[in-house]
């Protein structure tokens, strides 16, 4: 290959993080303009409802919900610890394996979340207040189960004893806790206020 | 700027992996291409069998009547009507439009254009071909469901489009057909996006690029922003339907229901009026270069054209309610989206304004490119102006859901954004097959189809300012409609003219692909990075990566010696 | 343009189609400025709409006709044999930069901003200005459903949704110089109640009640219509309106009051047909 007469030609290194940063931050504008969109029919329900929630319909019980953020958040500040290991170069499997556990622990607690729903009455047909909790938890747990395989794939990646890019683990990272700051979100919005 | 240099791969061997299962953007676009003229054929079919039922209801279709509607002796029954006209919408916009001049030409031109060797992720461009594939088996699946496709429109309100007016699962397939082709154009998107922002060539400016790569890269924007807020709708409207949600259903005929319909209207349009821009800013951005090519002179205000455009980007987005005033929306959001789009006039008339200042005092040549080009101008300029009626609230009492609209939109889609990108067809056509296409043809190609897509246009202009609603069957169940029977023949008859002119185009398109005459480096002698590698373009593209030292549109310096542009890669000829 | 129209009068009109419901229409043959004018405006508000449109027309033809100018002129003009040698400007120069800001302006303030004065004059004053419920006022209740417009009166006792209601299936009729206000909404899907000959339509929403009012001035019948894709029937949702003399009008509601024998559903309010009538002012 030829060399280039030119300037500033970023190494590859460097030519990657820009590259993936660009990607993953358009990537996440996109995701986020879904659940932007979500928030926004959550909101015209919200506000032009008489009465919150509407007649005649229970809360759903808190604590599940709760352990769900919990595990949510716990998981996201792991992988902050492997991030910041794996930048200087140090093999983290502890942090990351915390982190998919909590993940999983995070899905299951959702599938528990929903049987829970049912046995307080509330099925994806009890009206509007119900198809929100049902179908906004649903959307956001399919893009876990996106994470999870991200996740699964950067463990992959560490364990035949590839040096991790770090371009890949800090665009893993914001899409994991892109993901944990959509369900703060609604987790504050649908189900505490 | 950041600037990143490609590996040049091997050329790939096999069969499979140089035309099927191809990382090469080139490969991707024609792709695309076909998958788009195919789909241009299927939505163009449907739309005569469309003017055919207004022109002569109650009559068979000629020939292919007896086999699709044996039942009613070749007539098109009333429920299939209504199919018809929402499936050709769907298929115009999302299968055949985002494909050529999206897919297509955005696959082709960006990365050439800006002087790079392939999109930043190819992996995901070719996923996202293969996706829009997916999604169009799901549509025409539903087709062949018991109960039929989709029939409530292509903007499918509910609740018309929940379980109460649409049963079956031809409505649940179209969303999801709708969806995976949202995933794959995001994605195409994202890659536009990195690759302009990450992949032009050293000294290529923002300001440097060509306005086509411009007015691909503000789609891009567009499409990544808003196609999710079109998933949401659409995910929303699926889980009414499958999961017994309740998020449109309301009325007498809703017995779990306490949602409301008209927020599918304002997530839809959220969406639905950054989409015609998506639609038409490429076919914005070729004909502003085109313009500037055949007439051998710099692009007039080209940089105001490129702010211009960016400017009618971010309106577009808050303008949307301009498709809802006759919802009853409070009359101070419905005066705001009035002033709103009103301001949309100014960045149009600038624009506008620079491609007349650009053949001003041009030395003109009309081959077919060109030609498509000034239609394109002459088209735009007329549906663009005819959006100012339907702007305004109190005609658009009267004209909303009429014929005026479906006039309007096919101006300024079906012949701007059509005729931008047969422009674009014929202009790349030796880039990327290394034949010329025939002129004659091409000719006859664009003359015929300006005749009648002008008579159709017009003509369902004048039928709706006389009051002829949309979406209707049979029209001459009233009376005061009895008297536009002759105007509907002649769209008619203006509409079959239009679509077997473009007999002439896939003749043309086919038969050069194999015996055109073979087209030089740079037939049309023009100076952007495309046309410095051979034709067709080789797989790696450049041999070495150019280093750009000028703008795209620098003709006619009168420094010049021997020829009357220069390439992006030399320095800029002074005095 | 008109000797064609005229020779696909002769030629098709006659014979070839069997359009379904002409109801037996003779079809009169007209020229062609006749057949593509708007239905006979009948309402006392119509020619806002109808001169607005004209003077909409006037400014975009005053700009469209520059633009052919351009297009047409400078492709005769500029033709490469005409005019060989290009001139080499990038639009740039202060000069050139001011006349397409010119341009700009003024077609946002020629056009723009004349039109939208005049149609938010318009909006708010009429179309929006709905008349007073103390005022002398027909009122009726409007369903539209799959695929049928149902009309409701309050009948003698001037109250909705008792006993004596009249209730009239794809049959509205109205007293001339008498203002109508409409209160409309949908049983089941989306559909729009549309008055050609009084320029003005409004959709009809299930779970909502959309408003609409006029004054219409010339007796006769005429269309109404559907104009939101409702279902398969959706061209056939058509209903016939009368315009009656106050005199006619009056008579006619009294013969019907006797005969209408509609039992209004008053315990089944869910079905949301007949409704306390909604007080505005």
């Amino acid at each position: 290959m030829a060399q280039v007469q030119s300037t500033n030609i970023m190494t590859a290194k460097e030519g990657d993080k820009v590259i993936s940063s660009v990607g993953m931050i358009v990537t996440l504008v996109s995701f986020g303009m879904l659940f932007l969109t979500l928030m926004m029919a959550f909101a015209l329900y919200r506000f032009t409802a008489p009465v919150w929630p509407p007649a005649g319909m229970t809360r759903p019980d808190l604590l599940l919900p709760t352990l769900s953020t919990l595990m949510i958040f716990l998981s996201s500040f792991f992988y902050v610890k492997f991030e910041k290991n794996t930048s200087t170069g140090v093999v983290d499997k502890k942090n990351l394996t915390l982190t998919l556990v909590l993940g999983l622990a995070f899905m299951t607690s959702q599938f528990l979340f929903w049987s829970h729903l049912k046995s307080q009455g509330i099925f994806v047909s009890s009206g509007v207040f119900a198809s929100i909790i049902y179908a906004f938890t649903w959307i956001h747990a399919a893009h876990i189960v996106v994470g999870l395989a991200l996740l699964v794939w950067l463990f992959g990646a560490l364990n035949s004893g590839d040096k991790l890019a770090a371009v890949k683990v800090s665009s893993v990272g914001k899409f994991w806790h892109f993901l944990g700051i959509v369900w703060l979100i609604m987790f504050v919005t649908i189900f505490v206020l | 700027m950041a600037f990143f240099e490609q590996e040049i791969h091997d050329a790939p061997s096999t069969f499979l992996s140089k035309y099927v299962f191809s990382f090469d953007h080139k490969v991707i676009a024609k792709q695309f291409l076909w998958y788009g003229i195919a789909f241009l054929g299927i939505g163009g079919m449907m739309a005569l069998l469309i003017r055919w039922t207004l022109a002569f209801p109650g009559e068979p279709f000629p020939v292919l009547g007896q086999i699709l509607f044996p039942d009613t002796n070749g007539v098109v029954p009333p429920d299939t009507y209504a199919m018809l006209f929402t499936l050709h919408g769907t298929i115009m916009i999302f299968y055949a439009i985002t494909p050529i001049l999206i897919g297509a030409f955005g696959n082709y031109c960006i990365p050439l254009m800006i002087g790079a060797r392939d999109m930043v992720f190819p992996t995901l461009n070719m996923l996202s071909f293969w996706l829009a594939l997916v999604s169009a088996i799901l549509l025409l699946a539903s087709l062949f469901t018991p109960l039929g496709g989709a029939a409530g429109g292509w903007t499918s309100y509910p609740t018309l489009s929940t379980l109460i007016g649409s049963a079956g699962v031809g409505q649940t397939l179209w969303c999801l057909a709708l969806f995976v082709l949202g995933v794959s154009s995001t994605m195409g998107a994202v890659n536009y996006i990195a690759t302009i922002i990450t992949l032009r060539a050293p000294g290529m400016g923002y300001f440097d690029m060509p306005l086509t790569v411009w007015g691909l890269w503000l789609t891009a924007v567009l499409n990544a922003i808003f196609l999710p807020v079109l998933g949401a709708g659409l995910l929303l409207l699926t889980f009414d339907r499958v999961f017994g949600t309740t998020f449109f259903l309301a009325g007498a005929a809703a017995t779990s229901g306490s949602g409301d319909p008209v927020l599918f209207q304002h997530v839809f349009w959220i969406f639905g009026h950054p989409e015609v821009y998506i639609l038409i800013l490429p076919a914005w951005g070729i004909v502003s270069d085109l313009l500037s090519f055949f007439a051998r002179k710099p692009a007039f205000g080209a940089r105001s054209t490129a702010l211009s455009m960016t400017a009618i980007t971010i309106l577009s987005t808050v303008v949307y309610g301009h498709h809802m005033y006759s919802g009853q929306m409070s009359p101070l959001l419905t005066q705001s989206f009035m002033m709103l789009t009103m301001t949309i006039s100014i960045p149009s008339a600038v624009f506008f304004a620079n491609w007349l200042g650009t053949i001003w005092k041009g030395a003109l040549r009309f081959d077919t490119p060109m030609l498509f080009a000034l239609g394109v101008v002459f088209v735009f300029g007329l549906g663009g102006l005819t959006g100012l009626y339907l702007a305004t609230v109190s005609t658009d009492l009267y004209l909303h859901d009429t014929y005026f609209v479906v006039g309007h939109f096919h101006y300024t889609m079906a012949a701007s954004v059509l005729l931008g990108g047969f422009a674009g067809t014929y202009f790349w056509f030796p880039k990327m097959f290394g034949r010329m296409m025939n002129e004659t043809l091409g000719k006859w190609h664009f003359w015929i189809s300006m005749i009648g897509l002008n008579g159709i246009f017009m003509g369902m202009m004048i039928i709706g300012h006389a009051g002829m609603h949309r979406r209707i069957y049979n029209p001459f169940v009233y009376e005061f409609l009895q008297n536009l029977i002759p105007l509907n023949m002649f769209i008619t008859y203006s509409a079959i003219l239009m679509g077997s002119a473009q007999i002439i185009f896939v003749y043309n398109f086919i038969h050069s692909m194999y015996k055109g005459p073979v087209a030089t480096q740079n037939p049309w002698n023009v100076g952007t990075l495309e046309w410095t590698i051979p034709s067709p373009a080789p797989h790696y593209n450049f041999a070495e990566i150019p280093v750009v030292k000028c703008g795209p549109h620098e003709f006619g310096n009168p420094n010049l010696k021997g020829k009357d542009f220069q390439y992006q890669t030399e320095e800029l000829v002074k005095a | 343009m008109t000797l064609l129209l005229d020779l696909y009068l002769k030629l098709f009109v006659s014979s070839t189609f069997a359009a379904e419901g002409a109801a037996g229409a003779e079809m009169v043959k007209v020229g062609f400025w006749e057949a593509i004018k708007p239905p006979v405006d009948i309402s006392t508000y119509g020619h806002l709409i109808d001169s607005l449109f004209m003077l909409t027309t006037k400014l975009i033809l005053f700009f469209f006709f520059f633009v052919c100018l351009g297009i047409f002129g400078f492709s005769y003009l500029y033709n490469k044999k005409r005019h060989p040698k290009a001139l080499y400007t990038h639009g740039t120069s202060k000069k050139q930069i001011g006349i397409v800001a010119f341009i700009g302006a003024l077609v946002f303030v020629m056009v723009d901003m004349q039109i939208t004065t005049i149609s938010n004059h318009d909006y708010v004053n009429v179309f929006l200005n709905y008349p007073k419920e103390s005022d002398d006022i027909v009122r009726v209740e409007v369903l539209g459903q799959q695929w049928a417009w149902n009309f409701r009166y309050a009948g003698k006792d001037g109250v909705f949704n008792t006993e004596d209601d009249v209730v009239t299936l794809n049959d509205l009729r109205v007293p001339a110089n008498k203002k109508v206000i409409f209160q409309i909404t949908a049983k089941d899907v989306i559909h729009a109640l549309y008055f050609p000959n009084a320029r003005i339509k409004v959709d009809a929403m299930p779970g909502r009640i959309s408003r609409l009012w006029f004054e219409l001035t010339k007796p006769g019948v005429y269309d109404i219509a559907c104009a939101e894709i409702c279902g398969t029937f959706h061209y056939k949702m058509k209903a016939r309106l009368t315009v009656y003399s106050q005199a006619e009008y009056d008579q006619w509601m009294a013969e019907v009051q006797e005969r209408s024998k509609y039992i209004t559903e008053v315990d089944r309010v869910e079905n949301y047909w007949g409704w306390k009538w909604v007080a505005s002012n």
